[in-house]
């Protein structure tokens, strides 16, 4: 067994890298720790392993705590990101918003399905795999978007917020069960989880209000009992864990979800050190060698998720009246989901739906969507929209700004 | 002749990141506002990590929005000392593109901002803020080193 104290600090070293990497190029530290996930795969494959012996089967090994501590990364940012959802503009929304969420779902869930079965010849339960993994969106990317716009605080906005929880809700019910034998544990885990998720919203509250707020973080420890419990009736089931997890955020926004200081707490712990766990160990399962040996089925489904995706999101941006290249650019950037996207992947890597050519293809996808978009934006996106007025602007500056003598002011 | 002073500024805009630059900029902001009786806008960007993943994203707004509010406490009270009306504003995007468009947005006369020190990979990947500005702005700018 290797030294647990070294794989452990390997591990936190490469979070660490990772983290300074995505302050030093601004991206996300999801995205970061999944690339140097794969990079140091290849690096530990090469030589801490063979020439040294150490971290024996790769970076993730076969270490069952490495697993523990990733898979609980996964299910609380599963948690935390159902607990963003505002529970007064989706019930006042909800109509409109499952529409567009739907729609944003099932194009590119259908799309992409079908282009991995018809197209890459991949067998059918592969097929649906991919087809969920890249049906995803992000809702903070499209949150941060319509902050920027001030779009947040329109109807319309909120709309298109709420549907991004339903495109999401999509995604990881379609994990649960598509996959799932349906049998009577699966029933079992359906109503069980209707018992839960109806009563949690009253329980969870008076219970907090009656023990919560010492230092022995009892809230924290009823949040992760839930969680951990759910998700164990989920895998008995043959379903995924992060169907309840998200499921419990969404019905515990309203409550949970409004204690920042409980929110930071469990942010503190799934950054600090839950979910390095997760991504590098989901991009530690990246086959580069895959990826180059087949580039072009890589093109395809990242042509395919970007098509259907737009062919579904695009014309709801189009009601902002953006033009065409800001309404693609907008599209494009709802196109990233790298959470679920990994997290569907890695499912299906686990429960040999995929294999890791497959595995390599989805994850290069969902990073391609997040990469290229973040890479047009920064090198290529200029303000347009404000150049002509700006150049204009730019003239009758030069006239207000003189420099004359001291004495004449 | 004595040292040059500007015409017609009524507005100026602050771009504020909490860097030395930024704070460098600010005294001189500050100070200039003061001379020609201007108001002050002050603006910090909170830019997200791209892409913005749900948990970190509002981690990093929120982490963003008390650091800035932390740093306007003793701003104010220096604008009020030298009876400078001042405005400050928290923004979430592109730096350069949300400077912009606030100074179109108040109409500034000026813009003032800190010059970082970036290296030429990171100019290349990311680009540089105040050379943005420079050339999209619709009023003059000034870059402070």
């Amino acid at each position: 067994m290797a030294n647990t104290w070294a794989l452990c600090a390997l591990w936190v070293g490469l979070a660490l890298a990772a983290t300074l990497l995505a302050i030093w190029f601004k991206i996300s530290t999801a995205l970061s720790e999944i690339v140097v996930g794969t990079v140091a795969q290849l690096v530990i494959g090469v030589f801490l392993t063979g020439l040294f012996g150490f971290a024996q089967g790769g970076l993730a090994g076969n270490t069952q705590w490495i697993t523990f501590l990733a898979g609980t990364g996964a299910i609380v940012l599963t948690f935390l990101a159902g607990a963003e959802l505002d529970p007064v503009i989706f019930k006042a929304k909800w109509r409109e918003a499952s529409i567009i969420g739907l729609a944003g779902f099932f194009g590119p869930f259908l799309g992409c399905t079908a282009i991995a079965h018809y197209v890459l010849h991949w067998a059918i339960m592969p097929s649906w795999l991919c087809g969920v993994a890249l049906s995803t969106t992000s809702v903070a990317v499209v949150y941060a978007v319509m902050l920027e716009l001030g779009f947040n605080v329109t109807e319309y906005g909120k709309a298109i917020l709420a549907a991004c929880f339903i495109n999401d809700l999509g995604t990881v019910i379609a994990l649960g069960l598509i996959f799932s034998p349906f049998t009577i544990k699966t029933l079992i885990f359906v109503v069980v989880s209707i018992v839960v998720f109806v009563a949690l919203p009253f329980l969870t509250p008076w219970f907090f209000k009656k023990y919560g707020g010492r230092v022995s973080e009892l809230e924290a420890k009823y949040l992760l009992f839930f969680l951990f419990a759910m998700g164990g009736l989920a895998v008995w089931a043959g379903s995924e864990a992060v169907l309840p997890a998200y499921m419990i955020g969404m019905v515990l926004a309203g409550t949970v979800g409004k204690d920042h200081s409980l929110i930071r707490r469990l942010r503190t712990l799934t950054f600090g050190l839950l979910t390095p766990f997760y991504f590098i160990r989901a991009g530690s399962f990246v086959s580069v060698p895959a990826l180059m040996a087949a580039p072009v089925t890589l093109l395809v489904l990242f042509g395919a998720k970007s098509l259907f995706k737009a062919i579904a999101v695009y014309p709801a941006v189009r009601v902002h009246k953006y033009d065409g290249k800001a309404g693609a650019y907008y599209t494009l950037m709802m196109s990233t989901g790298l959470t679920f996207g990994t997290i569907s992947a890695l499912f299906g890597l686990n429960h040999q739906i995929i294999t890791q050519a497959q595995y390599s293809y989805i994850v290069g996808t969902v990073i391609a969507s997040a990469v290229i978009p973040t890479m047009i934006a920064n090198s290529f996106f200029l303000p347009r929209h404000l150049l002509p007025h700006s150049q204009a602007g730019k003239k009758a500056g030069q006239e207000i700004m003189r420099p004359v003598p001291a004495e004449e002011g | 002749m004595g040292s040059p002073v500007f015409v017609g500024i009524q507005r100026i805009l602050v771009a504020f990141d909490a860097s030395p630059h930024a704070e460098h900029a600010l005294d001189v902001a500050l100070s200039m506002a003061g001379d020609m009786k201007a108001k002050l806008f002050v603006i910090s960007v909170i830019r997200p990590p791209e892409p913005a993943e749900s948990a970190e994203f509002h981690a990093v707004l929120e982490d963003g929005q008390e650091r800035y509010e932390k740093c306007f406490i003793p701003l104010r009270e220096r604008a009020k000392q030298k009876d400078i009306e001042l405005e400050t504003d928290i923004v979430l995007g592109h730096p350069a593109e949300q400077i912009i468009h606030k100074a179109d947005t108040i109409q500034a006369s000026l813009i003032v901002m800190g010059k970082r020190s970036h290296t030429i990979l990171h100019r290349w990947m990311l680009g540089s803020n105040s050379e943005r500005v420079l050339r999209y702005a619709h009023c003059p700018v000034m870059i402070v080193h």
